[in-house]
């Protein structure tokens, strides 16, 4: 972690997050060590979980272990992008920092 | 960076940025990829374009991917010497190579369908679009112009190329499909890359919007022009023709190109 980029610490009284076991989903875009992070979107009724996101700019599901909350910084490696979850219209949805 | 991994999320972001440009990273992820495959794609995958017109249909739209992708070899190539970082100049020396593949995979496939002199073949069915838009990117790297070559390249190019080879995948044969999903893999590191480092650099000189907003209204017609006409050769309904630019549109509005 770098000082000018923390990672955000749990407010006082916030409500624990929920944990995941990730599994390979056969991404295999990354290598081997990083792909049960992220997997291919399967259609229009895929429907994410609270741990993921979709990489807004190569459309690739990025996972979490825990459960994600706005502010949150991720990455997508399949196309090297940092990104910052935010909240819109009651979904989560993610940005790139450039 | 050999031990698992328990959150790729906590990973510093400076140790990530370098990473993830690095040719140990490519090496890796293509490994996943690639590894059994031969010109792009499994050797037993059986022929299935028989009929002269598909065949004929296709080989247009494979000159076309040709051209291209040698667009993008002699940019990324020649972008290595003006890039303005390390990481930068060594991914794309991954980017060089992930291009000289894709021209080498999609002459083989040429090659397959019956092509006899590829160079020819592309010469003759080339879109006139795509080698305006050839000759004034080539201008571009000529002139070390990194921010507007890389937009070109990574940016206007890649972007479509992205949208339309994921597209033709889903209505090709299964020898193209696998050959053009394998290049739209490599494709989600480029344009992440050009995307980042103009959004890096846009952040520390905002004027640079007002030149990448010339080059895009210069060369962005001409590639749109080219990959309509792609779909259309390949059988998308016109309608999508349209949605094929939209992640390319949501790229630029983020860099602020709009």
């Amino acid at each position: 972690m770098t000082p000018g980029d923390p990672l955000p610490k749990p407010a006082p009284g916030e409500t624990p997050r929920r944990r995941f076991e990730l599994d390979d989903r056969g991404f295999d875009e990354v290598p081997k060590k990083y792909r049960k992070f992220y997997r291919r979107l399967e259609g229009p009724g895929d429907v994410l979980g609270p741990n993921e996101v979709i990489c807004p700019v190569c459309k690739v599901v990025v996972r979490s272990p825990r459960e994600l909350r706005p502010g949150d910084r991720i990455y997508c490696m399949a196309c090297m992008t940092r990104l910052r979850v935010l909240e819109a219209q009651g979904k989560l949805e993610a940005q790139p920092e450039y | 960076m050999g031990e698992p991994v328990e959150d790729v999320h906590q990973l510093d972001p400076l140790v990530f940025w370098e990473h993830a440009r690095s040719f140990e990273f490519w090496f890796e992820a293509v490994q996943g990829y690639l590894e059994g495959s031969s010109f792009g794609r499994h050797p037993e995958v059986p022929e299935s374009v028989r009929e002269a017109d598909e065949r004929d249909r296709l080989v247009t739209v494979l000159c076309n991917y040709c051209v291209g992708e040698t667009i993008a070899l002699e940019g990324a190539g020649s972008l290595i010497r003006v890039a303005p970082s390390r990481p930068a100049k060594v991914f794309l020396s991954t980017q060089t190579v992930d291009e000289g593949r894709h021209l080498e995979v999609l002459v083989h496939r040429l090659l397959e369908l019956g092509v006899s002199d590829p160079e020819a073949e592309i010469a003759r069915r080339a879109s006139p679009s795509l080698q305006e838009f050839r000759r004034l990117h080539g201008e571009l790297v000529r002139g070390d112009d990194w921010d507007a070559a890389l937009f070109a390249q990574n940016v206007i190019l890649e972007e479509m190329e992205f949208a339309v080879f994921h597209r033709h995948a889903q209505l090709a044969d299964p020898r193209t499909r696998e050959v053009l999903l394998g290049i739209v893999k490599d494709e989600r590191r480029h344009i992440g890359f050009g995307e980042n480092e103009l959004g890096r650099r846009l952040k520390r000189a905002p004027d640079l919007q007002r030149r990448l907003r010339e080059v895009r209204a210069e060369l962005d017609p001409l590639i749109l022009r080219t990959f309509r006409e792609a779909i259309a050769e390949i059988g998308g309904p016109a309608a999508e023709r349209e949605d094929l630019s939209k992640s390319y549109l949501q790229a630029v509005t983020r860099l602020g190109v709009e």
